[in-house]
């Protein structure tokens, strides 16, 4: 079979044709560019939060009266926190990773104001809290009991040590990170801060920031009034933990209530649930629109053969074997999609510089991707021609010899 | 009231011209029942087609009642096939969507009538042709004779000058052809024009008139004298 | 003709029920995927005071670090500081003005065997509810004389009035937050301003507040703050004290001006504000205030978001395609019918006459798949919801005006795909077809 003649006959009444291609052309650009956004998104969740998630679940402290005396509830509460069976262990922080509300500070390695910094997540921890979090200490070492101090409010004061990550010692110190141990870095301009640790990974509070890795860890006690514990429990024992928990806190202090308490599960669902809701939708679309383009091939396919069942008798009639036949409507299938995909991969490509400059989307690799997916929808199309190919190929070679 | 002055048809493609008419010239006057005759290919259905406003011609004239129509628009042409033409086809074309009735009150509705005068109109000319029973059929459920019926009844429901009929028997069995000849000549009888192209000389006989078209012109052009023929055949 | 037309069209429909419900199907499907995320949009950039929106000013002042950013792109914080706020509520130089910023306190009910539970509250001054036109269900906002004398005063919800006093009138009560009584002056009907404008950095789609209180309650008695709070140097010295002199921003200031002359007049008080600062050595970069109205406030703190704007050009792209689809179907269609195209011809049909019988086939199929449409969006919308959870609760319900966008949209949609195949129906000679059958 060869192309020409079918070609040119379809050049004859082109404008099913043009209509199909162009069908195939967006849905090929709206089919790329959703799974770049769907590749990218599921990448930045499958980033690991650096703690042992599966274990740990924390829960919101809020003092309110008067009489409240947070330090001596701290003390009071990681204490019965600790000695419960099935608790590994327990720290009092400020904030969580992905949780959405945190701190952040500006670090430099220069003394100084005016001296850009790197923007740097922290959270405040006790000796407890490497252990607690299971974070990996790549070098360095952990906050002894003594290095721990309580922080006020409205305190503009830093202790001398912190543990970094080791995202933040490669932005601090690019040339080396691990020559950051034991180096000076400066917050608040020119408070001096030796690193004793550095950590593997710890993500900060928002999953969206760029340097989501980078955290400093200070080693003090909160006094904001709120303050959330951080319970890591002996594997399987969480969800039975957790109640026993929330009851202990709420019913050993009443100058405070005990509110939101959450495991890192949720909070990772929580995090990313735009993201996996947008995965979720863009894949709905992508099938509805090949559903919809495949169903739109059927469509003038079928009205094709009907129209030209005459023809085809008459092709059958003249000794066209019935493979001949469907065979015909194939290629010629496969010669409107080849062109579709063609168009498709330049829009693909222009609509992906649109969203790369209007939304900062990840460009994402299209270089394998509208190859895939051009192959995709000629096998796509393929399919979709293959019923009505068939109904043609049964048209009856009689046909020819009936006049209506 | 229909005159042809040397009027030419050509169709063309890339590569090939056909002369359908060559200046072909024809006068046919108010009340006359015409028959047009010619073997397949003579041009028989393209002066059909242009004496109907459905096609333009190439060169000559065309006087319809007196006036010029080779210069009316689309729309105009419309028009004048609305209120003056009647058309009758071998396959009766029938909108196989509409009952009888809606069949006939498509050319009353582009007509601009209101639908007191439509309901008349088509109330009438069904009973004209015998077939006030069936108004809410559909063409389907009817007969190829009945069919034809409908389609007189929707060509003559405007009270056209002339009617156009294009082989009106050709799909027909015998007996139901001499209804429908018998219809359409009782419909000149009392006053409408009839031009009625065919290859069948026995049943061109019924008309008064016979014009012979061979080659794209008028060949032959007489009286018919063969009516008591076509009554026994 | 009109109903003679919607009665052909119709019966054509009914004459190919396979094509007729695919194009319909077809447009549905489009309609459904753009319009879901077309009310997300709608309702994300919605004017949340539409009458008065033009007349309340978000106030930005430029104190913020010289060292930062490239000096061409300098942007002023979406916040205020303290001493900034405070200076431009005594100088009442608008015609009302508002300091706000977001806070939790903790409610103790009277009963001590309820436990307490906490409240998002807003510190705030009287002119808010004026302001914001904040309804009441019993009593009023407070004067401006309990702003100035720290009056333990608050103004609930009405579901805060239901959940403590039954949904009584408790105006005259006393409500106990973080161990201080305060005195209920008034309680709001149901309102949920979206996007919550007057403070989209803590959130633009969040519920309202719980509780309101004066702002001076709140730093007279240092009750806790929970919203964002920024700041590009650090403080000198510890405390409160030194927070409140501080250079951190914290808190959202609003200006009701009346008339171009009243925003001309306040843009230059700011600007002298400013100019005096400067001389203490504040305010280290360039002269940069700012005074948006509503809307242009939310559209230069991007309250819409990037994730619903590419949905929605992708789902337009989409009824694209499905409109590509309904093209080529109507083509087949109007194609099949060309021998009654001919016979209406033949009878006097004007192009004209077949051109609205076919476009008005098409505007039946288009409000075939606009209904369905609607309904495809409600399910849509349904879907968006279990997807996102309760965050999206006030983001996914379609009004009147959607419902009837939605089926304009899908009547339009069919008719320019119809465009093409009426054109090539009308272009069908009358004579062509009529010869075969």
């Amino acid at each position: 079979m060869e192309f020409g003649p079918i070609w040119r006959a379809m050049m004859r009444n082109k404008t099913g044709a043009i209509l199909i291609a162009l069908q195939m052309a967006v849905t090929l650009a709206i089919m790329v560019n959703a799974i770049t956004i769907i590749q990218e998104r599921a990448q930045a969740m499958s980033r690991p939060s650096g703690v042992d998630e599966p274990n740990i679940f924390y829960i919101l402290s809020i003092g309110f009266s008067e009489n409240f005396n947070e330090r001596l509830a701290i003390e009071e509460d990681l204490a019965a926190l600790r000695a419960m069976p099935g608790v590994a262990n327990a720290i009092q922080t400020n904030s969580m990773p992905l949780s959405g509300g945190g701190w952040s500070m500006s670090l430099q390695t220069e003394p100084g104001a005016g001296i850009e910094g790197t923007g740097t997540a922290l959270y405040f921890i006790d000796e407890h809290g490497l252990d607690t979090y299971k974070l990996n200490l790549v070098a360095g070492e952990n906050f002894s009991a003594s290095d721990i101090e309580w922080r006020e409010p409205a305190d503009s004061g830093w202790p001398q040590k912190t543990i970094i990550t080791q995202a933040l010692a490669e932005t601090l110190f690019p040339d080396d990170w691990r020559s950051a141990l034991g180096s000076t870095v400066y917050i608040n301009d020119d408070q001096p801060m030796t690193v004793t640790g550095i950590v593997e990974r710890i993500q900060a509070a928002w999953n969206g920031w760029s340097g989501v890795e980078r955290t400093m860890l200070v080693p003090q006690h909160t006094l904001f009034g709120s303050t959330n514990y951080v319970i890591r429990a002996e594997p399987g024992m969480r969800d039975q933990l957790m109640p026993q928990v929330e009851e202990l806190l709420a019913s050993n202090n009443k100058d405070r209530i005990v509110r939101r308490m959450r495991t890192m599960d949720e909070t990772r669902e929580r995090s990313y649930r735009d993201d996996a809701a947008m995965i979720k939708m863009l894949t709905f679309t992508v099938i509805l629109l090949l559903l919809i383009t495949s169903l739109g091939i059927v469509g003038l396919a079928s009205f094709s053969v009907s129209r030209r069942t005459k023809q085809i008798g008459t092709r059958r009639a003249l000794g066209a074997s019935r493979s001949a036949i469907a065979r015909y409507f194939l290629v010629e299938n496969f010669l409107i999609s080849a062109a579709g995909v063609v168009l498709g991969a330049g829009l693909a490509v222009g609509l992906n510089m649109l969203l790369v400059e209007a939304f900062d989307v990840d460009p994402g690799s299209l270089i394998t991707l509208v190859p895939l997916a051009m192959l995709a929808l000629i096998v796509i199309g393929q399919m979709a021609v293959l019923g009505p190919a068939r109904r043609a190929s049964n048209v009856a070679p009689a046909v020819a010899t009936r006049t209506i | 009231m229909l005159r042809f002055e040397n009027i030419s048809m050509v169709y063309r493609t890339d590569s090939v011209e056909t002369h359908a008419l060559r200046e072909f010239s024809l006068d046919v006057e108010e009340g006359e029942f015409v028959a047009v005759t010619g073997p397949s290919g003579s041009g028989k259905t393209t002066f059909l087609n242009i004496a109907g406003l459905l096609e333009r011609f190439t060169a000559g004239r065309y006087l319809l009642d007196g006036k010029d129509v080779s210069a009316l628009s689309d729309a105009e042409t419309s028009r004048v096939r609305n209120e003056k033409i009647g058309f009758i086809f071998q396959g009766f074309n029938l909108i196989p969507d509409l009952n009888i009735y809606d069949n006939v009150d498509v050319p009353l509705r582009y007509r601009g009538f209101n639908a007191a005068e439509r309901k008349r109109r088509i109330e009438s000319t069904l009973e004209t042709v015998g077939l006030s029973s069936r108004m809410k059929h559909l063409p389907s459920q009817l007969s190829g004779g009945q069919q034809q019926r409908v389609a007189i009844a929707r060509a003559l429901a405007g009270n056209p000058r002339f009617l156009l009929a294009d082989e009106p028997t050709g799909n027909l069995d015998t007996q139901m052809a001499r209804n429908i000849m018998e219809l359409i000549q009782s419909i000149n009888m009392s006053g409408t024009t009839i031009i009625m192209v065919t290859h069948d000389d026995a049943l061109a006989g019924m008309a008064k008139r016979n014009v012979h078209i061979r080659d794209g012109r008028v060949s032959d052009d007489g009286s018919s004298v063969q009516l008591a023929n076509v009554a026994t055949a | 003709m009109f109903r003679y037309y919607l009665k052909l069209g119709w019966l054509s429909i009914r004459r190919n029920p396979l094509l007729s419900a695919l194009m319909v199907a077809a447009i549905a499907v489009g309609i459904g995927a753009s319009m879901t995320t077309i009310t997300v949009n709608y309702t994300m950039s919605n004017n949340p005071i539409p009458h008065k929106s033009e007349q309340l000013f978000a106030v930005q002042l430029d104190n913020w670090d010289p060292n930062q950013d490239d000096p061409s792109s300098f942007e002023p914080p979406d916040q205020v500081t303290y001493t900034d706020a405070m200076a431009l509520m005594r100088a009442k130089k608008a015609f009302r003005q508002v300091a706000s910023n977001r806070s939790g306190l903790v409610l103790e009910p009277e009963n001590p065997d309820e436990r307490p539970f906490s409240v998002d509250t807003r510190n705030t001054w009287a002119d808010f509810f004026p302001m914001f036109e904040a309804p009441f269900l019993y009593g009023s906002g407070w004067d401006e004389a309990a702003d100035e004398n720290m009056d333990q005063v608050v103004v609930l919800s009405q579901a805060i009035n239901e959940q403590v006093f039954g949904g009584e009138n408790s105006v005259g009560r006393s409500v106990r937050l973080n161990g201080m009584d305060f005195r209920v002056v008034g309680v709001l009907k149901e309102w949920l301003p979206m996007p919550k404008f007057y403070d989209v950095t803590n959130g633009p789609f969040d519920p309202t507040e719980e509780v309101f209180i004066p702002f001076t309650v709140a730093i007279e008695h240092e009750l806790p703050r929970n919203g964002n709070t920024n700041c590009w140097k650090p403080t000198d010295g510890d405390g409160f004290e030194a927070f409140k002199a501080s250079e951190c921003v914290w808190i959202q200031f609003w200006a009701e001006l009346r008339n171009e002359d009243e925003k001309r007049e306040y843009m230059e008080f700011l600007n002298a504000y400013v100019e005096q600062q400067k001389e203490l050595g504040r305010f280290p970069r360039p002269m940069n205030n700012r005074l948006d109205d509503v809307m242009e406030w939310m559209e230069r703190q991007e309250v819409v978001e990037e994730d619903a704007q590419v949905m929605m050009g992708l789902s337009l792209l989409f009824l694209l395609v499905c409109l590509l689809n309904t093209i080529g179907l109507l083509l087949a269609k109007f194609m099949r019918k060309s021998g009654d195209i001919s016979v209406r011809r033949a009878l006097g049909a004007r192009k004209s006459d077949l051109f609205r019988q076919h476009m008005i086939e098409a505007g039946l199929i288009g409000l075939g798949g606009g209904v369905l449409g609607v309904g495809l969006t409600l399910l849509g919308l349904k879907g968006i919801q279990s997807l996102f959870g309760d965050i999206v609760d006030n983001l996914v319900g379609m009004d009147w005006v959607m419902v009837l966008t939605a089926i304009g949209l899908a009547i339009v949609s069919a008719l320019l795909a119809a465009l093409y195949p009426t054109w090539q129906a009308c272009r069908i000679m009358p004579a062509s077809q009529l010869k075969t059958q």
